[in-house]
């Protein structure tokens, strides 16, 4: 599917003209949920973009978005990108810091934020950034004796721009003018990375590209303007850039904005999305909480959920993918329809989900199977930023949740000889933001995109398996393979466990550092009379690292029965005392782990891993969330585990 | 009840307790006590256990009634008053222990702040169109801009009686501002808080005095709290006035030292 459109601004025009009374966008205010149409976003977006304009935004500028899903935030991109400028999403948590990388790399001239947490962000690194012109607030509490003369508020823009517009009909087409001769192979946005491995980069997406790859999957799923979505992803993720802002302006559907982050699962129930979008994480979150609260119900109920979760479990995915079942199955699925799932998936806002889908990380089968058994079409899809989105993608009826399945309309992909994935795809990249020689690292002569991932064609069904980033795959000193991710994930569908960190490469043996999850363990402990007072002395406990090791025994012995991972069993592990944090430097703000920086921060505990002892001291040095420093200092323990020989396949069947 | 009363600028006296002495049969709470409240400004009641500080609160929001003495606010001098009239006249306020309506959600509570300015009669109460549903609906839009501004927008729906200490004690800070009060007296509003809720509490205090422009007089144990936020700081001990003045004078007071740190005998 091709669309006439070339940028996001004229499909915002075209929009208004073919749909104006749709609603556009919904954002709860003061407790209610506030419409625009696709006519009143245009209005709006065109007078901002004359704002802006009046400020000095000009084509080729980049202006950085700052903050949570916000409407306003939303218009600004589309207000820039209506003057051929290029927004820059920001991720709003990260620290001055790591922000000012971004805001320096792409020279902004202006910074779209928030609230005053962000003003304040901004204004503390302002003398490193002498491009920056205007800083503009979406919410001004706080912010009223701020005595800052290049401080504006975005209302105030956009009245400004709609009074010139009234006032002087030349502006009216010269905007018209801008936003019609927009060209599709103009920059259109630059997102930057998370940068797990390294330095974030900034991957320059064109238009038309953009466009293009997501009237395939517009078509792909069947999106049209009737559908809804909850905008509650990080801005500056290629997921909300992809899934809400690009799909919604070419399928014409509705983003609702939650109130606050604290109320998405509340605002997730009242909007009833259509498509919805989710990490592995926010799923296995919903279900630890869910088991939590029917642990705490009286015994008829459990019993009763229980009971037709399991039938949900015997039928429902197969009815899901249309295969057959027996009569009597069908009449207790749709009888627990009625009793549980109907009124569960309603809880969970799930109602009205036509499409669901989750990517970003390898998801537990069990849960996977868990919420499609309750008949949420939720598939799985592999993509990046590079690609803008998607690279291989699951069509109805071909799911599983070990694969990230075929590839996507349109997409190429060719697998090097250490396994690399290498791809070509309708919405690719077009470059790193003023770093020709990272672009030229990671496009081959051909115009395919390295995705440092490794994985492998599954031949019976041609589905991909990505086992891990293709640097992270290591050897044992055996020589056998050392996929650290790939048994991470394994370790991690355990809901106890939160985060697991591999080491091995170049060692005789695996080892392994736990996180515990504390909502789950702590549910536990409540449970089982074990009194912890903190993270730490829970991690501590005895009773708690027997069960980790039951759950690493498992996992060995799930490794067990695959002859290319067998070598990688884990022999000895212990658990942090401390979780991993994105504020240490420890995650990604996507919540991926920094396996180099951990090695380092941690290296005496691996040293006692290998070595043999039973203990070891640590202190680590942690950073609170005003930014005050504290040191956090344990002695932890270490627990070796059994080791499984190479089973053969007659067990594992 | 319709009076007027002066206007009052930033900076004047707001509240002015007079030779004020309370007793509850031999014991004596209060003896002799003066100090004023200016507009716009801050003030901290502090003290040892004991000294008076919450029977000062209680006796100012005409709960207690002084044996001696007199307290003028607005300009109008009072020795008698029934918390009521106090109220009516715009003093709010929030108690040591949380005083919500468990069973009833965060919007409720808060709406509850509002009875003393909803005007329509019981029919129209009842009859929930016309002219009561309008301001109703008035009212809640005010209420949800409390909501929004102590940003407790998640437990909107959620019954106080589930949630934490902390929560509670903001919910009750939206109660007492949903009176929308010239003065508010906030009775120990950090007890019991550990150092984030404590922080976030300060921060809502500190805007809700600038934003708004509330008078404020809190009791609080927490010197740290104490110090940083007020104006001006009056020092009771056993009922009796031991300190009056900026937090840096009250902090070299050596009478205060004494009383809070004690002496070598």
């Amino acid at each position: 599917m091709q669309s006439q459109e070339k940028t996001f601004p004229q499909l915002l025009m075209r929009n208004a003209a073919l749909r104006g009374d749709r609603p556009a966008l919904r954002h709860k205010y003061l407790g209610i949920w506030q419409t625009w149409t696709w006519s009143d976003v245009a209005e709006i977006v065109r007078s901002y973009a004359q704002g802006l304009y009046d400020r000095g935004l000009r084509h080729g500028d980049t202006i950085a978005v700052i903050g949570a899903n916000r409407p306003k935030l939303y218009w600004t991109m589309m207000a820039a990108q209506c003057l051929g400028a290029i927004p820059v999403p920001v991720y709003a948590d990260s620290v001055a810091d790591e922000m000012i990388f971004v805001l320096e790399n792409a020279g902004v001239k202006m910074a779209a934020v928030q609230d005053q947490e962000q003003v304040d962000k901004v204004f503390s690194i302002m003398d490193r950034l002498p491009d920056l012109q205007w800083v503009l607030y979406d919410w001004g509490r706080g912010l009223r004796d701020y005595d800052e003369p290049r401080l504006l508020s975005i209302d105030q823009l956009i009245d400004g721009g709609r009074e010139h517009l009234d006032r002087d009909p030349q502006t009216i087409k010269q905007l018209d003018d801008m936003i019609l001769s927009g060209r599709g192979t103009e920059i259109s946005v630059i997102l930057y990375t998370s940068g797990t491995t390294g330095r974030s980069k900034g991957v320059m997406l064109s238009a038309e590209r953009c466009i293009d790859a997501a009237c395939d999957s517009v078509a792909f799923d069947k999106l049209n303007e009737n559908d809804q979505v909850l905008a509650y992803l990080p801005l500056a993720w290629v997921g909300d850039h992809y899934m809400n802002y690009a799909q919604g302006l070419v399928a014409g559907f509705c983003m609702a904005c939650p109130e606050s982050a604290d109320t998405v699962e509340q605002d997730l129930r009242e909007i009833g999305p259509t498509f919805y979008f989710a990490p592995p994480r926010v799923f296995e979150n919903l279900l630890t909480r869910v088991m939590i609260r029917m642990e705490d119900a009286s015994a008829p109920k459990r019993w009763l959920f229980h009971t037709f979760i399991e039938i949900a479990r015997r039928y429902g995915e197969k009815i899901l993918n249309g295969q057959s079942v027996p009569f009597s199955g069908f009449l207790l699925y749709a009888l627990g329809e009625i009793l549980i799932y109907g009124p569960l998936k309603n809880v969970l806002g799930f109602t009205r989900v036509r499409v669901g889908y989750t990517a970003g990380e390898a998801i537990g089968p069990k849960l996977f199977s868990f919420y499609r058994s309750l008949g949420i079409n939720l598939k799985q899809l592999y993509g990046q930023t590079e690609a803008f989105l998607y690279v291989t993608v699951q069509p109805d009826g071909e799911i599983r949740a070990d694969t990230v399945g075929p590839l996507a309309p349109h997409v190429e992909v060719k697998l090097t000889e250490s396994g690399e994935v290498l791809f070509k795809s309708p919405g690719m990249f077009v470059g790193y933001f003023r770093d020709a020689e990272k672009t030229h690292e990671t496009m081959t002569e051909d115009g395919f995109v390295r995705t440092g991932d490794a994985g492998f064609f599954e031949p019976e069904s041609g589905h991909l398996k990505i086992i891990d980033r293709a640097k992270d795959v290591g050897k044992l000193t055996s020589g056998a393979l050392f996929p650290p991710k790939y048994v991470e994930n394994k370790l991690k569908f355990f809901p106890n466990i939160k985060e697991a960190v591999l080491f091995g490469d170049g060692h005789d043996f695996v080892t392994c550092f736990i996180n515990i999850d504390l909502t789950a363990v702590g549910n536990w402990a409540e449970r089982n009379n074990v009194s912890y007072a903190s993270y730490q002395e829970l991690a501590g406990h005895p009773d708690v690292y027997a069960m980790i090791a039951a759950h690493v025994e498992d996992t060995n012995r799930i490794l067990s029965y695959e002859p290319m991972m067998a070598g990688a069993q884990i022999k000895r592990f212990l658990i942090l005392h401390k979780e991993l944090d994105a504020d240490d430097g420890e995650l990604t703000r996507t919540q991926k782990v920094r396996r180099g920086f951990i090695a380092e921060r941690y290296a005496p505990l691996i040293t006692a891993l290998y070595d043999g002892t039973q203990e070891a001291d640590i202190t680590t040095e942690v950073i609170f969330e005003d930014g005050r420093k504290g040191a956090i200092s344990a002695r932890v323990k270490i627990v070796e585990c059994e080791i499984f020989p190479l089973a053969t396949k007659e067990k594992a069947a | 009840m319709m009076q007027t009363y002066h206007q009052i600028a930033r900076g004047d006296t707001l509240l002015a307790v007079d030779h004020v002495s309370l007793s509850f049969g031999g014991v004596k709470a209060i003896t002799d006590v003066s100090f004023d409240i200016r507009k716009g400004e801050i003030r901290a009641i502090i003290g040892p256990n004991g000294a008076g500080k919450t029977s000062m609160l209680n006796v100012i929001n005409g709960f207690y009634h002084p044996q001696k003495g007199q307290i003028t606010f607005k300009g109008l001098t009072r020795s008698r008053m029934r918390p009521s009239v106090a109220a009516s006249q715009g003093i709010a306020r929030t108690f040591q222990n949380v005083a919500l309506f468990k069973g009833m959600s965060t919007l409720d509570n808060i709406m509850a702040g509002r009875t003393l300015k909803m005007h329509r009669n019981f029919f129209w109460q009842c009859l929930r169109h016309g002219p009561a549903m309008d301001e109703e609906i008035k009212h809640r839009e005010f209420v949800e801009d409390i909501i929004d501004f102590l940003e407790i927008q998640a437990i909107r729906k959620v019954p106080v009686g589930k949630l934490p200490y902390g929560l509670q004690k903001r919910v009750e800070l939206g109660r007492a501002l949903a009176m929308e009060p010239d003065l508010l007296l906030l009775d120990e509003p950090m007890a019991g808080m550990n150092l984030e809720e404590k922080e976030d509490m300060s921060r809502f205090i500190v805007d809700v005095n600038q934003q708004y422009g509330t008078t404020i007089a809190l009791i609080e144990h927490d010197m740290g709290v104490v110090m940083d936020l007020s104006d001006r700081v009056v020092v009771l001990e056993y009922g009796h006035k031991l300190a009056d003045g900026t937090p840096d004078d009250v902090k070299a007071n050596e009478d205060v030292i004494k009383a809070y740190l004690g002496v070598a005998h």
